[in-house]
């Protein structure tokens, strides 16, 4: 019975870490060119209540994912703007991008508060697979999307490690005077990837309401998953394979009270939920010293903003 | 791929007009996106806008109200903006602010019974920023001597400081919660001790007293000190800092703990002056990221950070007061909507302020 409870608790860990996966990767991207974006949970956000407008008038789950990441991608435009082209404080920038976002979803999202959705994402069993022991519930019982992510994760990190626009884009967040002076349009590779990042933020918020929660309310749907994006990029270490593997330890940490209420271990859910955000500071001071930071694979230029005048 | 690209040339004659009016003009620009949204749902602008204004700013009990709300926004501002103006970036007052309350509310509850009400008050504040400064301390210490990011531990430390506070009133029977109330779990309040004396019949009370004597210290502390000289330095440059002989760890540590102290003292004084308990539901309201709002509004100068934070007081009193208005039901989160984008274009039109911009016909030249 007990077993049950765990396996029932991972395979649902499993959902729990694609929206987690989603964001996490599309940072990923902004933050190898260089660009810092702390906007993720507006993005989010934006995603999800656009994401539910658009299921509940078209009914079409793919829409409404498009849309969804249409409207993250949006919203990461004014980032990308202030930041590159203005070189504002990045930090500042995402911060504001929060603010708003949460401002406008919850606005906007005022008249579907509470309103079921007609239509959401489910589980396809994959015959017989489905029926293998853990590996059954785990791997051969979810919805799509959960595939999907991964297979996003194995292309991003083909796409960083084994092609040439790859090497580029590492060489952007790298040394952004370095790329300039080979030709790279520093600015053009920083806007296509913070925006591919809030696309992929926007999914990762529009699978939240597809799939996750029944219902839209309020900042109450992401429930600080933006955030914990942006913790798990830095728990990863900027790796797409070490990204999924840290959201599936991160979604399991959010689920994990059902089971172990079962069990009969009384840890309250709150220090459960404190798990993510310690395990990543643990990382961060193990393995984030000055002089690892390098092989840990953090952009050397993160945050900062280039001018070719001042090279 | 981008058939043109903007150039920005540093300005060498910053003209009033560009320091001055650029925030008011970023104000305009956030209100007319505002009211594209605000039409888009089918509200009249102008109705909301002046019901807005006359809400917060026009009767007393809007005024009073709206400078209630200042006071935790003035000391989160002068939080981002001593860490913030030395390119050290705390992030993590809204989590200093949870730590400050919960201290303060445990002074409260447990040391203040029997002392005179300005010695309470004192006693409570002195806790919260002790409380600010703990959560701070990891921020500070791992940044100091491992260069670890303080963005990234202020922002975790914010979510284990909110959790915390959940589960000291909502997770468990601690001595925060009130042991009398049995349905809904609730704050202890603390003694009339601990609390801050509201004036008249009005929700505004000495806390806003204290604040701009904060706001006087830090700006002194920065003028006018040794500790001020050297944060100035190091903010510019680590390098020529430690050339020169000032210590830049022990700096980098002060500031950052500083910041966290006057994030706690935030906390403590909501306890003390408004909630007069630790209440999770009316702490944690996004008061800790809006002081980096205030703080980047004001330019990290404290004296504007009073203005910042009474305007933006404002927005958000008159949010959760329209949405109780008979007639149109404004949702509270117009004013959310509006802080962020007055944000937004504050930041692009800094860089206006400050660059002559032209527009080049060649490919992206600035970036």
């Amino acid at each position: 019975m007990n077993e049950t409870a765990l396996v029932l608790t991972l395979a649902a860990a499993v959902g729990a870490a694609v929206p987690i996966a989603l964001a996490a990767l599309g940072e990923l991207l902004a933050e190898k060119s260089g660009v810092l974006n702390l906007g993720v949970e507006g993005m989010m956000l934006i995603g999800a209540v656009a994401a539910f407008q658009a299921g509940n008038s078209t009914g079409n789950l793919w829409i409404a994912l498009i849309v969804g990441s249409l409207a993250g991608g949006a919203l990461s435009v004014v980032h990308a703007f202030l930041s590159v082209t203005l070189r504002a404080n990045q930090i500042v920038s995402g911060l504001a991008l929060v603010i708003f976002g949460t401002g406008l979803s919850t606005f906007v999202g005022k008249s579907i508060e509470g309103l079921p959705l007609a239509t959401d994402f489910t589980a396809v069993a994959w015959g017989p697979l489905a029926d293998i022991p853990l590996a059954g519930p785990l791997l051969f019982n979810q919805d799509p999307m959960v595939y999907a992510t991964v297979a996003m994760a194995m292309a991003i990190g083909f796409y960083l490690k084994r092609t040439k626009t790859g090497l580029a884009l590492r060489s952007v967040g790298e040394s952004p005077a370095t790329a300039d002076s080979m030709g790279v349009a520093v600015a053009a590779y920083r806007y296509v990837h913070v925006i591919a990042g809030g696309v992929l933020a926007g999914m990762g918020g529009a699978y939240l309401v597809l799939a996750q929660v029944p219902s839209w309310s309020q900042a109450g749907t992401t429930a600080g998953i933006g955030w914990i994006a942006l913790a798990l990029v830095v728990f990863a270490s900027w790796n797409p394979m070490r990204v999924v593997l840290g959201a599936f330890l991160f979604g399991f940490a959010r689920r994990a009270n059902f089971w172990l209420q079962g069990e009969g271990v009384e840890i309250p859910a709150e220090f459960l939920s404190m798990m993510p955000y310690l395990m990543t500071i643990v990382v961060l001071v193990v393995w984030g010293t000055r002089d690892l930071r390098n092989r840990m694979g953090a952009p050397a230029s993160l945050g900062v903003s280039y001018v070719r005048d001042e090279r | 791929m981008i058939p043109f690209g903007l150039r920005l040339e540093r300005r060498l004659d910053t003209k009033w007009w560009h320091t001055y009016g650029t925030p008011f003009a970023s104000v305009v620009a956030a209100l007319l996106t505002g009211a594209m949204f605000l039409a888009l749902e089918g509200f009249n602008p102008l109705t909301v806008y002046r019901a807005l204004f006359e809400v917060s700013f026009t009767s007393k009990f809007g005024i009073t109200d709206s400078l209630t709300i200042a006071v935790p926004l003035i000391f989160t501002g002068l939080a981002a903006a001593v860490a913030f103006r030395m390119n050290l970036f705390n992030i993590g007052a809204e989590g200093q602010l949870y730590l400050g309350a919960i201290f303060g509310a445990w002074a409260g509850l447990t040391l203040t019974e029997s002392l005179p009400a300005v010695l309470g008050v004192g006693v409570v504040l002195l806790a919260g920023m002790i409380g600010g400064a703990l959560w701070a301390a990891p921020m500070a210490l791992f940044k100091a001597y491992f260069g670890t990011s303080e963005i990234i531990t202020s922002l975790m430390m914010t979510f284990i400081g909110l959790f915390l506070m959940q589960y000291l009133i909502f997770g468990s029977k601690s001595l925060w919660r009130d042991a009398d109330v049995t349905n809904f779990p609730q704050g202890a309040k603390v003694p009339p001790s601990a609390r801050l004396e509201q004036w008249g019949n009005t929700r505004l009370h000495w806390g806003i007293i204290v604040a701009v004597g904060f706001v006087v210290v830090v700006w002194v502390l920065i003028r006018f000190t040794s500790i001020g000289f050297n944060m100035n330095v190091v903010g510019s440059s680590p390098a020529a800092a430690a050339y020169a002989g000032i210590p830049v760890r022990a700096t980098v540590i002060t500031a950052l703990m500083l910041s966290g102290t006057l994030g706690g003292l935030a906390g403590a004084m909501e306890v003390s002056g408004r909630a007069y308990a630790l209440d999770p539901n009316g702490l944690a309201l996004g008061l800790g990221f809006t002081g980096i709002v205030v703080a980047a509004l004001g330019r990290y100068n404290p004296f504007a950070i009073v203005v910042v934070a009474t305007f933006l007081g404002g927005l958000r009193n008159a949010g959760i007061a329209m949405q109780g208005m008979p007639g149109e039901r404004v949702p509270v989160e117009v004013s959310l909507m509006l802080q962020g984008s007055i944000l937004l274009f504050a930041i692009g039109g800094e860089v206006f302020a400050k660059n002559r911009i032209t527009v080049t016909r060649t490919k992206a030249v600035a970036s």
